[in-house]
């Protein structure tokens, strides 16, 4: 009885898979094979409006052949799990393949170039397997639908949303612009530049830098060793902030404490710290060290700025020094003018992108080697008028995604 | 609280649960043993979730920046797991392995220290930072957890004692885990389109959460399709693996080079 049951239970779970696996297979080598004909060109997704009538003729003929050849026993196979679990698993395969080798340009003529294993994810066989894949979920989509049930609701908003999100984002993914745009402060541009070409693009807006600044956090102090070239662990393993009162020790080597701290300052004539208007300055830490039996010593130290030398406190064989805090926030003070009169005051912060007329505006780099001194800083403007359907497709993943956790705690409370 | 004082506490914590454990023999026949054994266990996993708050507070920021910040969640988290599945379905071996798992990640920490790092660069200061990462944590920790279950069924079948209880436990450990993992890659996409300006860009380490997505939805279609207990309970046992790929072996491959995701300083 037992073994009855289960011989029955292979049956169904293994029926139709050998086929399926040799159609993902089929489907894989002969996108292998057009990356060699080819000599690994890839795919090049056709712009709007050519992309979205793709994707119609997609979508219309996924309904036509699921609605009128919905017992012929083929295409029920197609739009069944066999074939999508096969699909599924070549997908991994071919993600595996992009996500363990670089996805950088290659020598051409090697082999990874010829077959496009760098560029995996504009590559036929991932654009077949895609395809295959678009089609299996929208029969499997459209055969919940029809007949409407409210019990099928997870189905559909999980299989349609994955659909959506999936052929919109890949399809919309050529009119997608991404321009850089460089500023300085008190100048004017709208001019961008597109990656890696470095085409430069005139936008249908400008936008004008008024300031640039960056937030750092409290910079700390560290016993540098020359000889080794390397920082020693402080007791606790922390590398001590620079701040009123710190205390400091490396055990058997020495011990410091932070009299004072100015955060923002620059030397006067004497070498003495003066805090500074303009945010320009660098910090001032005035320090009293001890190496062991040493008596202690005593004085300013700074770190360095584009015109101020950096100065350090000599303990024994080490020096006391300043590093400076990591970026903690960077923002730059825009104003953005249409073609028009319209004209707009913003700020742009890393995580905070600004909207301008179906361009997204975000604050991307500076000057890394002027750091806080930096008066250009780098803007990236990105436009993906694609965006919205891709998002539906997100939104109804997570409804979905909600019912299913709640039936399946149901069921699990039903257990 | 700082690192400093790490070492004590994951070894008291260990040492709670070590004890609890052995109190188990004795607590089959006795009152008094189960409740000090389950307190001994219980606050094995108190003293973490203690040390977690205090050193957050110290840091400033959530603990969620390192590797090893988040090994440190996965062992508190884990073996609360085997907890709610022993007081819901009754099961009481999987908590020993989630003890095990949480004594391991914390061995990896007292081994290999992190460096106490108060800076969080600007593209993880977001609001999506703390649910992105703490919905993917839990999902893994289900998943982790629903592993161990499929492996120990593997186990029990092997051995010719199959339990339907320990399959639909495992079952349903991936189910949530799956749902949370999903949650976790829309959020992370979500917070993608805001930091960085597009929501996927095939990153080596994006790549690795959509193939480990793959892997359980490729999981829940067998079971649609009935396929036997067996090998959905190996299927269960050797996903985890792919997560373990995508959590920490991401950093090793020849892809991560240019990773915006392998924070640097994370070990
Ligand atoms: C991502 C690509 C996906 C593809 C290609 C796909 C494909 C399919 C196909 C062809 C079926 C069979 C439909 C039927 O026989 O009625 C199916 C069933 C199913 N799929 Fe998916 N699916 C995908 C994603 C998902 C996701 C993300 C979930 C997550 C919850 C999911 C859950 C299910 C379930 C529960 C069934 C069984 C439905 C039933 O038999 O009532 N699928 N899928």
């Amino acid at each position: 009885m037992q073994s009855s049951k289960q011989t029955q239970k292979v049956d169904s779970a293994s029926e139709g898979f050998r086929e399926a696996a040799l159609f993902t297979i089929t489907a894989i080598i002969a996108g292998f094979a057009v990356e060699w004909l080819t000599a690994g060109s890839g795919i090049t997704i056709p712009r709007w409006p050519v992309n979205f009538l793709f994707l119609a003729v997609l979508a219309v003929s996924v309904a036509i052949v699921g609605l009128t050849l919905r017992k012929h026993p083929l295409v029920a196979w197609l739009g069944g799990i066999p074939v999508g679990l096969s699909l599924i698993v070549g997908l991994a395969l071919l993600s595996f393949i992009g996500g363990v080798l670089p996805q950088d340009p290659a020598h051409p003529g090697t082999l990874v170039a010829t077959l496009r294993l760098n560029g995996m994810f504009s590559s036929w066989p991932f654009a077949f397997v895609t395809l295959l894949f678009l089609f299996n979920l929208g029969l499997s989509f459209l055969w919940k639908v029809v007949p409407f049930r409210v019990a099928n609701l997870q189905f559909m908003l999980f299989h349609g949303g994955f659909w959506i999100a999936l052929s919109c984002g890949l399809l919309g993914s050529s009119d997608l612009q991404r321009l850089i745009i460089p500023l300085n402060e008190g100048q004017e541009s709208s001019i961008a530049y597109e990656m890696p070409s470095e085409r430069p693009i005139q936008l249908p807006y400008s936008i004008y830098l008024k300031d640039f600044q960056i937030d750092e956090y409290v910079p700390q102090f560290a016993l540098y060793d020359p000889a080794t070239d390397q920082v020693l662990e402080e007791k606790s393993k922390m590398v001590p902030e620079v701040r009123k009162g710190a205390r400091a020790v490396w055990p058997g080597v020495a011990t410091a404490t932070v009299l004072e701290f100015m955060p923002d300052a620059l030397p006067d004539k004497d070498g003495n710290p003066v805090p500074s208007k303009a945010h320009k300055g660098v910090p001032f830490a005035r320090v009293r060290a001890e190496a062991d039996g040493q008596p202690p010593v005593e004085r300013w130290i700074s770190g360095g700025g584009p015109e101020i030398k950096p100065q350090f406190l000599p303990v024994g064989s080490y020096f006391i020094v300043i590093a400076p805090g990591a970026p903690k926030a960077f923002r730059s003070h825009v104003m953005i003018s249409g073609t028009d009169s319209e004209r707009r005051v913003a700020v742009l912060e890393v995580n905070k992108p600004v909207d301008f007329r179906g361009w997204k505006l975000y604050q991307m780099g500076y000057d890394e080697k002027a750091g806080r001194w930096s008066t250009m800083s780098l803007v990236e403007a990105v436009n993906d008028p694609w965006l919205p359907a891709v998002y539906l497709g997100f939104f109804m993943i997570m409804a979905g995604n909600l019912l299913y956790f709640w039936k399946g705690v149901k069921k699990m409370e039903a257990a | 609280m700082t690192l400093v004082e790490f070492p004590a506490i994951a070894k008291a914590a260990i040492a709670c649960w070590g004890a609890g454990s052995l109190l188990q023999i004795p607590a089959r026949k006795s009152k008094p043993a189960s409740l000090v054994s389950w307190l001994l266990m219980i606050g094995g996993t108190s003293l973490l979730v203690w040390f977690l708050v205090a050193y957050w507070i110290t840091l400033e920021r959530p603990p969620l920046r390192t590797l090893g910040e988040t090994r440190l969640w996965y062992a508190t988290l884990i073996p609360v797991v085997g907890f709610l599945v022993e007081y819901r379905w009754k099961i009481g071996w999987l908590k020993y392995y989630c003890m095990g798992l949480a004594a391991f990640f914390l061995g990896i920490n007292i081994a290999s220290p992190d460096v106490f790092q108060k800076a969080l660069m600007p593209a993880l200061q977001s609001p999506w930072f703390i649910p992105h990462v703490v919905v993917y944590l839990v999902a893994y920790v289900l998943l982790a957890a629903s592993s161990v279950a499929g492996w120990h069924n593997v186990w029990l079948k092997f051995r010719d004692k199959s339990s339907a209880v320990s399959e639909s436990m495992s079952h349903y450990l991936a189910l949530l885990g799956f749902v949370l993992l999903t949650f976790g890659l829309v959020f992370g996409a979500l917070w993608a389109k805001e930091a960085w300006g597009h929501y996927w860009t095939w990153d080596p380490k994006e790549t690795w959460a959509f193939i480990s997505w793959l892997a359980y939805l490729g999981y829940l279609h067998l079971v649609a399709r009935k396929t036997k207990g067996t090998v959905l309970q190996w299927y269960l046992g050797l996903a985890f693996l792919v997560l373990l790929v995508c959590w920490f072996g991401v950093n090793y491959l020849p892809s991560a080079q240019n990773s915006v995701h392998t924070y640097s300083g994370a070990s």
